[in-house]
């Protein structure tokens, strides 16, 4: 066996619920009995952004913010690749808010996770764009509300770190969404920060899970949008999964495909000469 | 390096007193009126009645940043000779507004023929040089009553042109009748028709068939293609297996992603239209990481907002591509005007210090085999490579010998597959090698499983921040470009060999500067070119060149002198560079360049 890397020690603090996440994912990994060189996890800055480190499989450390066209690149460069983004609610609500948007209507088989904790843990506890309560008087922002506006968005959940076997069937479900091609799959995760905004205990009290709810329709976008407004306004936060649908995917637009990625064509400029020629026709005088 | 110097201006735009000779093998037209006037088909009609001739073509365009309307010029230059640059003056002026006399008048010279559609009015009797041959005729409004149409007033004035030209007839509406194969029957026999009356009308202003005033000369046709830069890098880059491109549209870059966008597929390939250029070169970035050789391209305010992409593609060792057509700046700028600003932008910039190579095409044509070789070495030095294109590389079309496909390749530089892996004791995505390049397996590779950050990092790709480690990891990656010198493209030459004067120049700039030192030549000065084309790191070719002449003029588009600040930078001799500069939104011409260089050279007697 040729020797590869060694999941790094992980930097986390005791308690954080990034651990959750990361359990959850390997766990999720392991139901799809996914070999470690075929998935790629790619993160963003932050706690949350080492989280690749600690996988075993291909990973990237995106600039801040910008985890999601890096993502993107590398699903459309290889769709063999299951395809992982994760991060923190700095990374993808604040300084990457515009790509997370476009990324919904573009719909490319990602498997995004973000660890939402309300707070920039690692520059020492500073309100994230999801913080409430804060000095600033700055609403928050709800990312799967947004999502759900979206025409394109496919999959929106979210999970609990407080609640790991729905966390795991959340992570099962969108892992198995991305693989088969069916577009992006969005999890923000309810993760805590026990250093800088530990509230844990508060989120059982606020959190209704919409998987325990049989008369919800999570295939209706107008009425799921309306259920999650009312139980915002009414100060609860929906769990579970959220919405699924059928929208077009990046892989239907650009035609890319397991079988013949983009990543592994034969460029050898002798094998194209005819085609090349031709284009030099169109503009020979 | 000669401190402040006079910045070449307008009021030298005006041509030298040459005359016009008697029959024309180089000529330069201009055709202008509102945008969407239709300038661009009577330009597109004489070159292909040039290129029948045997004529090399340049080709400009002057246009505001608009869709429509404004005053846009389209420019033509054919000459028997090959240039790769506008002439000075103005031989035959097509106008359809008064605006087109106000840019016309200061390039037309004794002998010009100006056609000039009066339907709006007659111009000003003061708004011509003397000795400008003004014809009006009411094209527009005649097509309008004639014909029903206005836009048949392009075949109309096809006419007149071809007339004033000494074209026989026959061979303007065989021209014609090429071009409008692609529309309708009945449009086709209408713009014959037009052009027709346009012939009648030539008639009555004294331009009978076989009398032309400016006759056009004749040679053997050959084939050639009519081509951008930025088509051709694009071209370049695809021909070097590039399969990946995401783009954000941005004047004047916007036709590399066009180009591009129905291609790529065709081989397999994706392009991206991304939300932004921070997206652009993260989905670049995230592409060529999985292993697709990649693209972006931006003009100057883009290419500002990848820095940071950039600079995270020299820590990860990442390869890409990044096209930069630079326009008039800082800032917005002159969006549609040329110059050559964001050199020390490419050269320097980005937070930190990390590898990447910079390299300028020295014309339309160079700027295929520069995309090309830029794409293999970002394959083979894993690490950005920068192209400075500009506007007028980008844009402007001019003839070129078709490119020769036989004798490209493909170079996978330190790829390994999965076998290769496997034979592997262990795979370390950032292995310490005496070149600096690390064995790269691209993801989904069976063992090959690695960590890539721009955080600093370790072999194996764990973040580190150990001294002893730090030290090793910056130069291995600065050893890359280091010992990469041999691989990267030499400079053209040309001028007089030897010459104890030399002139350099890059992109755009180039075209005028060749044609300025064969005249400076012809009157006894002789000077030696170099057109370097690596720009970053500076060759030694380029040093050499340098302390090898006397003095050497660097001529740029930018205010500061960046090429020769950055050559200055290099430890030659700052006493032996001329730095000549201007940003005034226009090339320069040939002759601006010999009047400079004449007065400059006055002054070492």
């Amino acid at each position: 066996m040729t020797d590869t890397y060694t999941p790094g020690e992980i930097i986390w603090c005791s308690g954080c619920g990034h651990f959750g996440v990361e359990s959850a994912l390997k766990q999720s990994l392991k139901n799809h009995s996914l070999e470690p060189h075929e998935t790629m996890v790619l993160a963003g800055i932050g706690c949350s952004g080492t989280i690749q480190n600690y996988i075993g499989s291909y990973g990237y450390h995106s600039l801040h913010g910008r985890v999601l066209p890096t993502a993107t690149g590398v699903a459309a460069a290889n769709p063999a690749l299951t395809v992982i983004a994760a991060g923190g609610d700095g990374d993808g609500y604040a300084i990457g808010c515009g790509h997370l948007m476009h990324t919904f209507r573009r719909n490319p088989s990602i498997f995004y996770i973000v660890m939402n904790n309300g707070t920039y843990g690692l520059t020492k506890g500073q309100p994230s764009p999801t913080a409430v309560s804060r000095a600033d008087h700055e609403h928050e922002l709800d990312a799967l509300l947004m999502g759900l506006t979206i025409s394109g968005s496919s999959w929106l959940a979210r999970g609990y770190v407080g609640h790991m076997e729905q966390l795991v069937e959340l992570m099962d479900a969108g892992l198995k969404h991305v693989r088969e091609k069916r577009g992006f799959a969005f999890l923000e995760v309810i993760s805590p920060c026990t250093t800088f905004n530990d509230n844990y205990p508060s989120w059982r009290e606020i959190l209704v899970n919409l998987d325990a709810d049989e008369s919800y329709d999570k295939g209706n976008r107008a009425t799921a949008i309306g259920h999650y407004a009312e139980l915002i306004a009414s100060g609860k936060t929906p769990s579970g999964l959220i919405y699924e649908g059928n929208a077009s995917t990046f892989e239907d637009a650009t035609g890319v495909t397991a079988d013949n990625p983009a990543a592994l064509q034969n460029l050898t400029v002798s094998k194209h000469i005819g085609k090349f020629q031709e284009y030099m026709d169109a503009y020979t005088m | 390096m000669s401190s402040p110097v006079s910045d070449l201006s307008d009021n030298k735009e005006g041509a030298a007193n040459t005359d016009i000779p008697e029959t024309i093998s180089d000529i330069n037209v201009m055709v202008a009126g509102r945008g969407g006037d239709g300038s661009l088909t009577i330009v597109t009609l004489l070159s292909r009645l040039l290129s029948r001739r045997g004529f090399h073509m340049c080709t400009a365009r002057n246009v505001a940043s608009r869709i429509k309307g404004g005053h846009a010029a389209a420019m033509l230059r054919g000459s028997l000779v090959h240039r790769w640059s506008m002439g000075d003056h103005l031989d035959v002026v097509v106008g359809f507004d008064a605006q087109t006399l106000i840019e016309a008048g200061p390039r037309l010279r004794p002998g010009s023929v100006v056609i000039y559609d009066s339907s709006q009015g007659e111009p000003h009797p003061d708004s011509l040089p003397k000795g400008v041959r003004l014809f009006t005729v009411p094209f527009g409004r005649m097509a309008v009553r004639d014909l029903r149409r206005e836009l048949f007033k392009n075949s109309f004035s096809f006419g007149v042109v071809t007339r004033v030209l000494n074209v026989e007839d026959s061979e303007a509406i065989s021209v014609l009748s090429g071009y409008v194969k692609r529309f309708s029957k009945n449009m086709a026999a209408a713009n014959v028709a037009a052009l027709k009356e346009g012939f009648e009308f030539a008639n009555e202003l004294g331009l009978t068939e076989g009398a032309g005033l400016l006759p056009l000369e004749k040679s053997k046709h050959r084939k050639r293609l009519l081509m951008s830069g930025n088509e051709a890098a694009a071209f370049g880059f695809l021909a070097a297996g590039g399969r990946f491109f995401a783009g954000y549209p941005i004047t004047p870059a916007t036709d590399i992603m066009d180009w591009l966008r129905p291609r790529l597929p065709e081989f397999g390939g994706v392009l991206v239209q991304a939300e932004d250029e921070l997206a652009a070169i993260n989905m670049a970035t995230g592409a060529a990481l999985a292993g697709v050789r990649a693209m972006t391209a931006s003009s100057g305010p883009g290419v500002a907002l990848m820095l940071e992409g950039i600079g995270n593609l020299g820590a990860t060792e990442i390869p890409l591509v990044i096209v930069d057509t630079q326009r008039s700046g800082p800032s917005t700028g002159m969006p549609t005007k040329p110059e050559q600003s964001d050199i020390d932008m490419l050269v320097y910039g980005g937070s930190g210090e990390f590898p990447r190579i910079v390299l300028a095409p020295c014309d339309q044509r160079d700027a295929f085999e520069i995309a090309f070789r830029a794409t293999n070495l970002s394959q083979r030095l894993q690490c950005p490579v920068i192209i400075a294109l500009d506007q007028g590389i980008g844009q402007n079309s001019v003839t070129m010998e078709p490119f020769d496909m036989e004798h490209l390749s493909i170079d996978y530089g330190k790829r390994v597959s999965a076998e290769d892996v496997a034979k592997m004791k262990s795979y370390k995505r950032y292995e310490i090698t005496e070149d600096g390049v690390s064995p790269w397996a691209i993801p989904g590779t069976p063992g090959g499983m690695s960590l890539v950050t721009g955080n600093e990092h370790d072999e194996w790709g764990l973040v580190s921040t150990q001294a002893p480690n730090r030290r090793h990891m910056m130069n291995k990656r600065s050893r890359k470009i280091d010992l990469a010198h041999d691989l990267l493209p030499k400079a053209n030459r040309g001028g007089v060999v030897g010459a104890s004067i030399g002139i350099l120049s890059i992109g755009m700039v180039c075209g005028a500067v060749r044609e300025a030192v064969e005249r400076l030549e012809q009157q006894g000065t002789d000077i030696e070119i170099l057109e370097p084309r690596t720009i970053w790191p500076v060759l030694e070719e380029t040093k050499d060149f340098v302390n090898s002449h006397d003095r050497t003029y660097v001529v740029e588009l930018n205010h500061e002198g960046q090429l020769a600040r950055l050559i200055t930078s290099q430890g030659v001799p700052a006493e032996k560079i001329v730095s000549i500069h201007k940003v005034v939104g226009k090339p320069y011409r040939p002759h601006q360049l010999v009047e400079e260089i004449q007065e400059r050279e006055s002054s070492y007697d």
